[in-house]
């Protein structure tokens, strides 16, 4: 052969391009070269041959082959590669083909029949090649390339590129992203450009649509998703630059536990950060738009490979809507909460700053915003104000005002609380007034204190400012009651779910008095609420009373104690009570006829029994000495007793001397409670209603 | 020999006298049938209808007693150890059972679908929330989370009740068998190397 007249300058393989320059002839119609073995930065090729058949002076056939091609790391490698040029043109500066086309068996990617153009500058080393229909991820590619000696440009772009396919091969390759199973799609569009072998530069476009997907766990999954992403990367030495922007149009997605649906103008997230060599994440800035729900902003600094990767984060709540917000973004986070069921209403705006992966500052400004416990236990209308945390030791000041609300149903009025908080606790600045129902709860001392080994504490001193009775027992489905209730608080505390109250609790009532004492309430807010109380009642009135619970009129005084009553779920299961009219009592005593037939009635033949009744019924009432009823419960049983023993009995109302004399003798010992509840309320024409 | 034998009598008096305290123990059959009556309205079928037999079952007391020694004693002083009665008629438990009642409703579908599953320790779990429409599943998630705490305050509470707190961890190992005992077959459940079994 004559290297003069051919003169085969170059053989240069890139991945899935192959040029041939030469100079034309015509002497030898046919050239067979067998390169052996070439090899590049990260790629080698394998029993390489080329042959030429001279078409006319420009033009020839082209066969390049190569047994293997090993490819840069994550791309596998090709055997049986063959690229074929039926036309080849070669002038003296270029050789180009214009309808290639490249055949190989790709480990990664499967068979491959790609249509393929090229071109090759011999004078710059410039090379211009489009790929057509590399089928990938069960969608097909086209991949647009100019690589020069110092720049390089490649467009790719997919069509139809299977979701799970795409996330397997990239798990597979070390990208950290979860695989997903389903049916989603992916269009995209990325124009790639750099120097030799490094990115410069990247704009990505991406379309996703899917019908429905999820990861394996199901902790990940969206339904007839819309979702584009656009992303423009910078690389330089000192990092890389991502601007990154998202719109979802359509469809619902979960991340677990948040379950959101895409809302008719679309949900925004834009973001704009650095990836440095050092494997931090500098996160400029980005926003989230979730019209209708919240607006969030913020900026970041992440160590990835730090104990604490979290090194500062930056987050303001622009905007939070209610209820859109809770149902989305803080319900799932609080089903086991009492905060699980919620109306809500109002907005939030506020900040949380975190430093070395622990929360550092809150601020909260509530705006009109309103929660309402659908269980019913407690409500809070149009509450505003500003709430400030630190996790510094200098105490911060938080304002909060409401202007209505309730505690089991009982009604709250406008109040304003000013608060200091440190690191661990929270206190009250100023004494304040809260209007419950007609009266006021006076808060003269309120401190709070957290910690993750102790949970919550908090401890109370105030004044019940006399309530009305009647107003409370209408709000807590009570029998209306006459009376006030009222009483120091001195000290309050709640540790560990448990509230105990120190101190007497004042209830003037029916003209007499009802102190409560020892009182403590376990997990009030809880499924089974469990009171403990010791209650002592003094000179009540026993026709106003009687009168109140339609009950007969009985006139007279009563004295009476509760010691150790325990109460489940509002339901007394144990206490010792004694009730009988005090002892010097110079009240009148008269009770009615109706009176005595509901106590005979009361536990049928057994409790209650008037003597001879039947002559005395012209009377309308008598006059009585002493009345009492002495019952400990235990187990369900009452153990009854009266106010004096008689003969195999006991006295419920024990008669005077002059007559008309009449005296209830009760005759059982023990009495089943819900029996004896049951004929109670059938007697008072009550209804059998535990608070809820 | 006779001053051996007073201390022998006496020794012997000291076992069956301390035996008689040691085996105030763990009613199995009762808190089974109780846990029957409750599982069974909990899951709204009428009683026997699927649950399995009780199984009787009878722990040996703690205490160091030999199990042969423990066998002799039984036949002297069986009235001792004859097994309590479970009592579950307290307003506490009537209320825990009717709002677990309530809630079964909805979380039927759920164990049917297998998405939930009951576990070995007397709970209930979401195994496969793929199972669940998304929107669903922090509903599920809720619906899981307040009848565990439901379970747990049961539990508690018939220990309470019949005045052995120290019982918690005994009636819950007995719902826990008697949940899937009295469950229609398809759900799932753990078994007690906590692999999943459908019934």
């Amino acid at each position: 052969m004559m290297p003069s007249r051919r003169r085969v300058i170059a053989a240069l393989f890139a991945p899935g391009l192959l040029v041939i320059a030469a100079l034309p002839g015509f002497a030898i119609d046919v050239v067979h070269l067998q390169l052996g073995t070439l090899e590049g930065v990260g790629w080698s090729a394998h029993a390489v041959s080329v042959q030429l058949n001279w078409l006319d002076e420009r033009h020839a056939g082209l066969v390049l082959q190569a047994q293997r091609l090993a490819l840069p790391e994550g791309l596998g490698e090709l055997s049986a590669v063959t690229l074929l040029c039926a036309r080849a043109q070669l002038t003296a500066t270029e050789v180009s083909c214009a309808q290639g086309t490249l055949m190989a068996q790709s480990s990664v990617l499967g068979a491959q029949n790609i249509r393929t153009t090229f071109r090759y500058q011999f004078d710059t080393g410039r090379i211009d090649t489009e790929l057509l229909g590399v089928r990938m991820y069960d969608g097909t590619l086209s991949i647009k390339a100019s690589l020069s000696d110092t720049h390089w440009q490649v467009v790719v772009r997919g069509a139809e590129l299977s979701l799970p396919a795409v996330t397997r091969q990239l798990a597979a390759t070390g990208f950290a992203i979860p695989v997903v199973e389903g049916s989603g799609h992916l269009n995209v569009t990325a124009n790639m450009s750099g120097v030799a072998s490094q990115l410069g530069k990247a704009d990505v476009e991406m379309q996703l649509l899917a019908e429905e997907l999820s990861d394996a766990a199901g902790s990940i999954a969206g339904e007839n998703l819309d979702v584009s992403l656009h992303a423009a990367v910078t690389v330089a030495a000192a990092g890389t630059q991502v601007v990154l922007d998202m719109t979802g149009r359509q469809g619902a997605l979960y991340v677990d536990p948040v379950f959101i649906e895409m809302p008719a103008q679309a949900l925004r997230l834009s973001a704009s950060f650095d990836w440095l060599p050092t494997a931090e994440l500098v996160l400029q800035s980005f926003v989230y738009r979730h019209p209708g729900s919240v607006q969030l902003e913020g900026s970041g600094h992440f160590k990835l490979a730090a104990d604490t990767p979290l090194r500062e984060l930056q987050l303001e709540i622009r905007q939070a809507e209610f209820p859109a917000f809770y149902g989305t973004y803080l319900q799932p986070w609080l089903y086991d909460s009492v905060l699980a069921d919620l109306d809500t209403a109002g907005q939030l705006r506020g900040s949380l700053h975190w430093e070395q992966g622990k929360l550092s500052q809150v601020s909260l400004d509530p705006v009109s915003l309103s929660v309402d416990d659908r269980l019913g236990r407690f409500e809070l209308e149009s509450m505003n104000g500003r709430l400030r945390w630190s996790s510094t030791t200098m105490p911060v000041r938080s304002e909060l005002a409401w202007a209505s609300g309730s505690v089991f149903r009982v009604e709250l009025g406008a109040a304003c609380l000013a608060i200091d908080a440190g690191r661990d606790y929270v206190r009250l600045v100023q004494p304040v007034a809260v209007p419950v129902l007609d009266g006021a709860l006076g808060i003269d001392v309120f401190q709070l204190e957290f910690s993750e080994d102790t949970g919550m504490r908090w401890q109370v001193n105030g004044l019940l400012e006399p309530v009305s009775l009647s107003q409370l027992s209408l709000a807590l489905g009570w029998p209306e009651m006459g009376g006030k209730l009222s009483g120091v608080i001195p000290d309050v505390r709640y540790d560990n779910g448990n509230l105990e109250v120190g101190g007497i609790l004042r209830m003037q009532v029916f003209d007499g008095e009802v102190t409560l004492s020892n009182l403590t309430l376990e997990q009030p807010f809880g499924l089974v609420p469990r009171l403990q109380v010791d209650a002592r009642a003094d000179n009540i009135d026993l026709e106003k009373l009687t009168r109140t619970f339609s009950f007969g009129r009985i006139e007279g005084r009563l004295d009476g104690r509760v010691d150790g009553l325990d109460m489940e779920s509002w339901r007394p299961v144990a206490f010792d009570a004694e009730f009988a009219t005090p002892e010097n009592d110079n009240s009148r005593h008269r009770i009615s006829q109706k009176a005595v037939d509901n106590i005979s009635s009361i536990g049928g033949a057994g409790v209650g029994g008037a003597l001879s009744r039947s002559f005395l019924r012209v009377f309308e009432d008598f006059p009585y000495d002493r009345l009492g009823i002495r019952c400990r419960l235990e187990n369900g049983i009452c153990d009854m007793g009266g106010v004096a023993p008689a003969t195999d009995g006991y006295y419920l109302v024990k008669g005077r001397f002059i007559p008309p004399r009449l005296d209830v003798i009760g005759y059982a010992d023990r009495v089943n409670w819900d029996t004896l509840i049951a004929q109670i309320m059938a007697v008072t024409g009550q209804q059998d209603r535990p608070v809820e | 020999m006779k001053m051996l034998r007073i201390p022998v009598a006496m020794t012997l008096l000291l076992i069956v006298a301390a035996c008689v305290t040691i085996n105030v123990y763990f009613p199995s059959e009762a808190a089974a049938q109780a846990a029957d009556r409750i599982i069974q309205d909990v899951y709204g079928e009428r009683p026997g209808e699927t649950a399995a037999p009780v199984e009787p079952q009878s722990r040996l007391p703690d205490g160091g007693v030999t199990s042969a020694t423990h066998a002799l004693l039984d036949w002297f002083i069986s009235p001792a150890h004859a097994e309590a009665d479970i009592s579950v008629n307290t307003p506490a438990i009537r209320q825990l059972q009717a709002s677990m009642e309530k809630r079964h409703q909805q979380l039927a579908p759920y164990y049917k679908s297998g998405a939930v599953g009951m576990t070995r320790d007397g709970e209930i779990t979401l195994r496969d929330q793929k199972l669940v429409p998304m929107q669903e599943r922090n509903a599920v998630k809720g619906l899981v989370s307040k009848e565990n705490a439901d379970r747990s305050a049961l539990y508690k509470e018939i220990a309470r009740a019949n005045g052995h707190p120290e019982w918690e961890a005994d009636i819950r190992s007995t719902f826990a068998t008697r949940w899937v005992s009295n469950a229609p077959a398809g759900w799932w459940y753990q078994n007690k190397q906590g692999a999943w079994e459908q019934k």
